[in-house]
């Protein structure tokens, strides 16, 4: 009974020049640009895809990473299925930040259970040769956080980008099982109902 | 009621409940507030803050007015239950009394001002003409205090409300003349309270001039930062939602009807464009001693089809304020010595910070890391800023870090890459492009402030502008909660550097440095593109993110010229309005051709100013409502 398309809404956040829009770009085109602008405002991108048998539109959203723009992207936090926080490995600040953008996101997501909420977190630039964040540290960080799933990636060579977006797609499905069994069988489940956003192109 | 301890001798937290009314009493409005034991029937009270329709709907039959006054079941009378706590003791009924010592009545019409104040409930002071008499503050503690302000403006005018700096909002009030419509109101927001600041640009022009065309319109704007940070976007989107100017009252022969219709703009005009000024024409301009020569010429001359390349390096200067029109090429060599002088100082300061400088100092730290890498990606694809050891990235890089010791306060921001980056290729000189830049920025400051409120505040205009021009369109935006215009954001902060080539970027900015033909005219720029676009966002139905991704993926389809003409035409278009709504002419800066006897005054200090900010506590409809009554007056009002 499920061939229909579920609409997931993921969201990246992390510090300026972390490669937020390079990993989206990377995922969804499979282009990278060393020189691609800044993000100013918010822009999103749809990204189809099937796991574990599900279909899914992925609807990625991407913002602009300066402390000042908070008031602009925040109001877009709600309605997310998964956070994918970002840091740069050659970046220990973006590192350190990453608790600020998990706290920022669940204020103004409204997350009704944060301990429970699907985040994934991305170690980007893998590619560069001097690291400032080791990948014991973050996984160190993740484990202390609540367990999340930790991707060292690089969008300018590929790595690991797609496996990222699915295990963030595997955590949302799962989420949604679990809660499933605890709704009795005749509710009408709204939230994950297919939308006609989803067929708007990428 | 909250006696006071001191003055009564009576127990502290003793309360006296009560109602309050507005009688309509042989033609007199009277306002009338009765503990509540002294009410005649306390089932006949409405409790407003319960249910506020049953306060809002006030029906009036003229013909029968002094009999129904002795019905209190009829609902001729509308009543507050404002007070009915608990927790409270209420007062004894004094009885055998007669009338309670609480009990008070006052005219409308020798009422001054009401005062509003917020501690967790709503309290009104009234003050009265004579100020030897002074009335208990009335305190709403279960709401209803919007309905009982609502309802005594239909008989009252707001004059305008002040803002103390004790957070109160002071409405200053007058009793209008019969058969005038009462034009109402710039809202303002309040930043603490949500509360309304409504401004009234004219009272008495409007008050004596009896006629009865109303400009009205309402901003709803975003409130404090912080209550918005909450806010998804169609809570932002209703807050916003509350703009419309374009709407007339007509008043009909009937009385106790008034017809909202829309502004007429007639046609838009067909305006062409112009080649670029010349090198040879922009010699010409000049005296022997080299002062421009015939300025407003120059300007509708660059306005109606810009610069040819050539010319830029020099005219750039002039456009953006760093050469005064008037100086002397003498002149402007001793400026450009001390402004060198004056650059270089500054650039050495952020040059001679040692490492262990910087490790204290955060800020700077963090605008040199990001400075660092949005230089790396501003306009790559560009001759002057492509490769890896191109010098333009360094100048750059050195400028907006010189920018930082300018300004420390606003530092670097994101999107003030973009804005350097046409100046510095026109002008390839590091301190011109500095100071050129300064100028710039100027303008846009406000744009990247701690609270972006010059964000606001043009989204707030173009939202205005967009309802003046296109009411199909504005509401269809704002049935996608798209009515607060999010998507132009990018077009706003950058004044659409990313959304048309490098080339066309620099045509756009000239002819916008100009002032012609009216001031905000990159608004008009936006409506422009919206204009073109809005067939397809409404035939294919684009929802919220279907209108976002739509104007986001415009970027580098648009046709500069075809846009200014049509930007063009559209102000044209507005000018010749001849009931124009005073906040579009505030906006784009049209003075009032007819003297005096409009309340249209674009110089007032109600004049949009990104300080300001607008606000209503509008509930999104209604925001025109009938009243009638032959004795009183018209009110458009906010509910």
């Amino acid at each position: 009974m499920t061939t229909k398309t579920s609409l997931l809404k993921v969201i990246l956040l992390g510090d300026g020049g972390v490669g937020k829009s390079s990993i989206m770009n990377r995922y969804v085109t499979n282009k990278f640009d060393a020189h691609l602008f800044h993000t100013i405002g918010v822009e999103f991108l749809n990204k189809d895809l099937e796991v574990d048998g599900h279909q899914v539109t992925l609807q990625i959203w991407d913002t602009a990473g300066q402390e000042r723009f908070r008031s602009l992207r925040t109001p877009f936090y709600r309605g997310s299925d998964c956070c994918l926080l970002t840091f740069s490995v050659d970046d220990n600040q973006s590192f350190l930040n990453l608790g600020n953008w998990k706290k920022e996101f669940i204020y103004y997501a409204d997350v009704k259970e944060p301990e429970k909420f699907p985040f994934v977190v991305l170690g980007n630039k893998l590619d560069v040769t001097e690291r400032q964040v080791s990948t014991e540290e973050a996984q160190q960080w993740c484990q202390e956080n609540g367990d999340y799933p930790y991707y060292e990636t690089s969008a300018k060579d590929a790595t690991n980008v797609a496996v990222a977006f699915e295990e963030a797609v595997r955590r949302v499905l799962a989420m949604d099982e679990r809660t499933d069994h605890l709704i009795p069988t005749d509710t009408v489940k709204l939230h994950r109902k297919p939308r006609s956003a989803a067929t708007c192109c990428s | 009621i909250h006696p006071s301890s001191d003055e009564d001798g009576i127990e502290q937290d003793l309360l006296v409940s009560g109602s309050l009314r507005i009688i309509d009493k042989d033609g007199e409005i009277i306002v009338e507030y009765r503990p509540l034991e002294d009410t005649v029937d306390p089932s006949n009270m409405l409790c407003a803050g319960k249910d506020s329709s049953s306060v809002v709907e006030w029906a009036q039959c003229p013909g029968e007015r002094s009999h129904q006054l002795l019905e209190t079941q009829q609902s001729y009378e509308t009543e507050w239950d404002m007070v009915n706590a608990v927790s409270f003791k209420r007062k004894p009924c004094p009885n055998g009394e007669g009338e309670s010592r609480w009990a008070f009545t006052f005219s409308v019409s020798d009422l001054r001002s009401i005062t509003v104040k917020e501690e967790g409930w709503t309290f009104l002071i009234f003050k009265l003409k004579e100020s030897s008499t002074t009335l208990p503050t009335l305190h709403f503690h279960q709401g209803g205090s919007r309905e009982f302000l609502d309802s005594l403006r239909r008989f009252v005018c707001v004059l305008c409300v002040c803002r103390t700096p004790d957070d109160e909002t002071c409405l200053i009030v007058s009793t209008p003349n019969k058969a005038l419509s009462q034009s109402f109101e710039n809202l303002l927001d309040d930043n603490n309270f949500g509360l309304v600041h409504k401004f009234k640009k004219d009272p008495y022009v409007t008050t004596l001039g009896g006629f009865s065309k109303v400009t009205n319109y309402i901003f709803d704007a975003f409130r404090g930062t912080e209550e918005q940070h909450q806010r998804p976007p169609e809570e932002v989107a209703d807050l916003l939602g509350e703009v419309i100017p374009g709407l007339e009252i007509n008043q009909q022969e009937e009385p106790g009807f008034e017809v909202i219709t829309r502004i007429d703009l007639g046609t838009r005009p067909q305006v062409t464009r112009r080649e670029p000024l010349s090198a040879d024409d922009w010699t010409k301009h000049q005296d022997p001693e080299g002062r421009m020569i015939q300025i407003p010429h120059l300007r509708q001359v660059i306005f109606k089809g810009g610069l040819c390349h050539a010319v830029r390096k020099e005219a750039w200067k002039f456009l953006l304020g760093y050469f005064p029109w008037d100086s002397t090429l003498e002149e402007r060599k001793a400026l450009q010595r001390n402004k060198t002088d004056e650059y270089f100082r500054m650039k050495l300061q952020w040059k001679s910070v040692s490492e262990e400088q910087e490790r204290r100092n955060s800020r700077l730290r963090d605008y040199r890391s990001l400075i660092e890498k949005d230089v790396n990606r501003t306009d790559r694809t560009n001759r002057f800023y492509e490769g890896i050891d191109n010098p333009g990235l360094v100048l750059l890089h050195d400028i907006l870090m010189t920018y930082c010791m300018y300004d420390f306060d606003l530092g670097y921001v994101q999107g003030m890459s973009d804005l350097l980056s046409p100046i510095l290729y026109v002008m390839e000189n590091e301190v011109d492009a500095f100071w050129c830049f300064v100028s710039f920025m100027d303008q846009m400051h406000q744009n990247f402030e701690e609270q972006m409120q010059g964000m606001k505040t043009q989204l707030i205009q173009l939202s205005t502008l967009l309802r003046l021009l296109d009411l199909a369109f504005w509401n269809y935006l704002e049935s996608q909660d798209s009515g607060y215009l999010y998507f132009c954001f990018r077009w706003l902060l950058i004044r659409f550097k990313r959304e048309l080539s490098f080339q066309d970027v620099l045509r756009l900015w000239e002819v916008m440095w100009t002032g012609l033909p009216c001031q905000n005219f990159h608004l008009l720029v936006c409506c422009a593109i919206l204009d073109s676009e809005k067939q397809k966002i409404m035939e294919e139905n684009y929802g919220f993110n279907e209108i976002l991704k739509h104007i986001n993926e415009l970027s580098m389809k648009l046709d500069i010229e075809e846009i200014l003409q049509k930007a063009e035409g559209i102000s044209l278009q507005i000018k010749s309005c001849k009931d124009l709504p005073d906040s579009v002419s505030s906006i784009l800066g049209f003075t009032s051709d007819v003297s005096g006897s409009e309340p249209s005054n674009p110089g007032s200090p109600w004049a949009p100013r990104a300080t300001q900010r607008q606000d209503a506590c509008s509930n999104g409809h209604g925001h025109l409502r009938e009243t009638s009554s032959h004795n009183s007056c018209k009110v458009a009002f906010i509910s």
